[in-house]
């Protein structure tokens, strides 16, 4: 009986076996990068709504297409659903700093009462301060810059009366971009201290 | 019983008492060497989590630890908050282990290795994904998923 449906239908479905992968937004509207990587080579997903597709191992992921809502509910429906409330996870500020110092910008330095605010009304004991920089000089040099930024707005928290135990400071230097450049170019957006305030 | 015979009474009490007390001891401590990684906050049909061999079922409320594998019935579905917030929910008829998870911002150590195998799934990148990128990774019999970020859905064939 089964053969039979087969030849009838072609066993399409069968030969349809792939798996899919589909990239969407944050809860926040923001969207993220994934990178779906075979034994033979990767794709990007960096749209909403695009999927790739993987037959196999041994295949180069399929290039990204879009998918409407229709599409992504008849599969992922269920597992959508099950999606715990993202609401009130943690919150993500970001500091800039003028080029190759540890001073704020006039906008981020307007920021930093919200970050207090927002650190003191959640009782927050995990607050994590990441120092980044933009591509312009060595990888050493970078490390330090980006060290120091960290320090430096770990330290105006301290004096604003924030626990030193609540905050969690790393660096990173040059190696995570925020704007993706060529070596050596300066990016106000990459110059930064990334604060998550869970 | 002579005198004899009640010591060596006695002493076998002592010894089986005594080993009780140490395997009891022994299970403690493997409970203890994989702290919580999660706990399960959504739950709709049947779910099951296989901890050493052992199948539990899933309720709203229950921890899940580094290896625990998941999996779903026909009409089931779960979401799973992990300790650094990365959100996870399977749809029905899903499989997925938790390979590892370590999230120790106090020395700095962090690691998400979810393994799909079969089914869907919804993923919520959380703290880890921020604070260590490199160190979060989604895997399917076909592929493995880096992840910056983001949130992204899975459908895996399996075998």
């Amino acid at each position: 009986m089964w053969i039979l449906f087969c030849l009838l239908t072609g066993c399409g479905a069968h030969r349809a076996k792939r798996d899919l992968i589909v990239l969407l937004p944050d809860p926040d509207g923001k969207v993220g990068v994934i990178t779906v990587t075979t034994r033979e080579g990767s794709q990007k997903l960096d749209k909403p709504g695009y999927a790739t597709e993987i037959g196999n191992l041994d295949k180069v992921p399929m290039p990204p297409r879009p998918l409407n809502e229709k599409e992504i509910t008849d599969v992922f429906g269920p597992a959508l659903l099950a999606q715990p409330d993202p609401a009130g996870r943690f919150i993500l500020f970001i500091l800039h700093f003028e080029h190759d110092t540890t001073k704020l910008t006039h906008e981020s330095k307007g920021l930093l009462p919200e970050i207090l605010r927002t650190i003191k009304s959640r009782k927050s004991n995990e607050v994590y301060v990441v120092g980044h920089t933009d591509l312009v000089g060595t990888e050493a040099y970078n490390i330090e810059l980006s060290s120091r930024r960290a320090s430096h707005v770990r330290d105006l928290f301290i004096s604003s009366g924030i626990k030193p135990n609540a905050l969690f400071v790393s660096f990173y230097g040059k190696a995570r971009p925020l704007v993706p450049t060529k070596d050596e170019v300066p990016e106000p957006l990459n110059r930064r201290v990334e604060v998550i305030v869970r | 019983m002579n005198q004899k015979g009640s010591k060596r009474l006695l002493f076998t009490i002592v010894t089986i008492f005594l080993l009780l007390y140490l395997s009891l001891e022994g299970a403690g401590l493997a409970a203890y060497a994989s702290s919580p990684a999660g706990i399960v906050k959504k739950m709709s049909g049947m779910a099951t989590i296989t901890r050493q061999g052992r199948a539990l079922p899933a309720t709203v409320g229950l921890e899940i630890l580094e290896n625990d594998t998941i999996r779903t019935g026909r009409d089931g579905s779960i979401g799973i908050v992990f300790n650094d917030e990365t959100l996870l929910s399977l749809g029905p008829e899903s499989l997925l282990v938790v390979d590892e998870f370590v999230f120790a911002p106090k020395q700095g150590k962090f690691s998400i290795v979810i393994r799909m195998l079969k089914g869907t799934a919804a993923y919520l990148s959380g703290l880890i994904s921020k604070l260590a990128p490199e160190s979060a990774h989604f895997k399917t019999p076909t592929a493995s998923i880096g992840i910056r970020g983001t949130k992204f859905v899975a459908k895996i064939e399996g075998e």
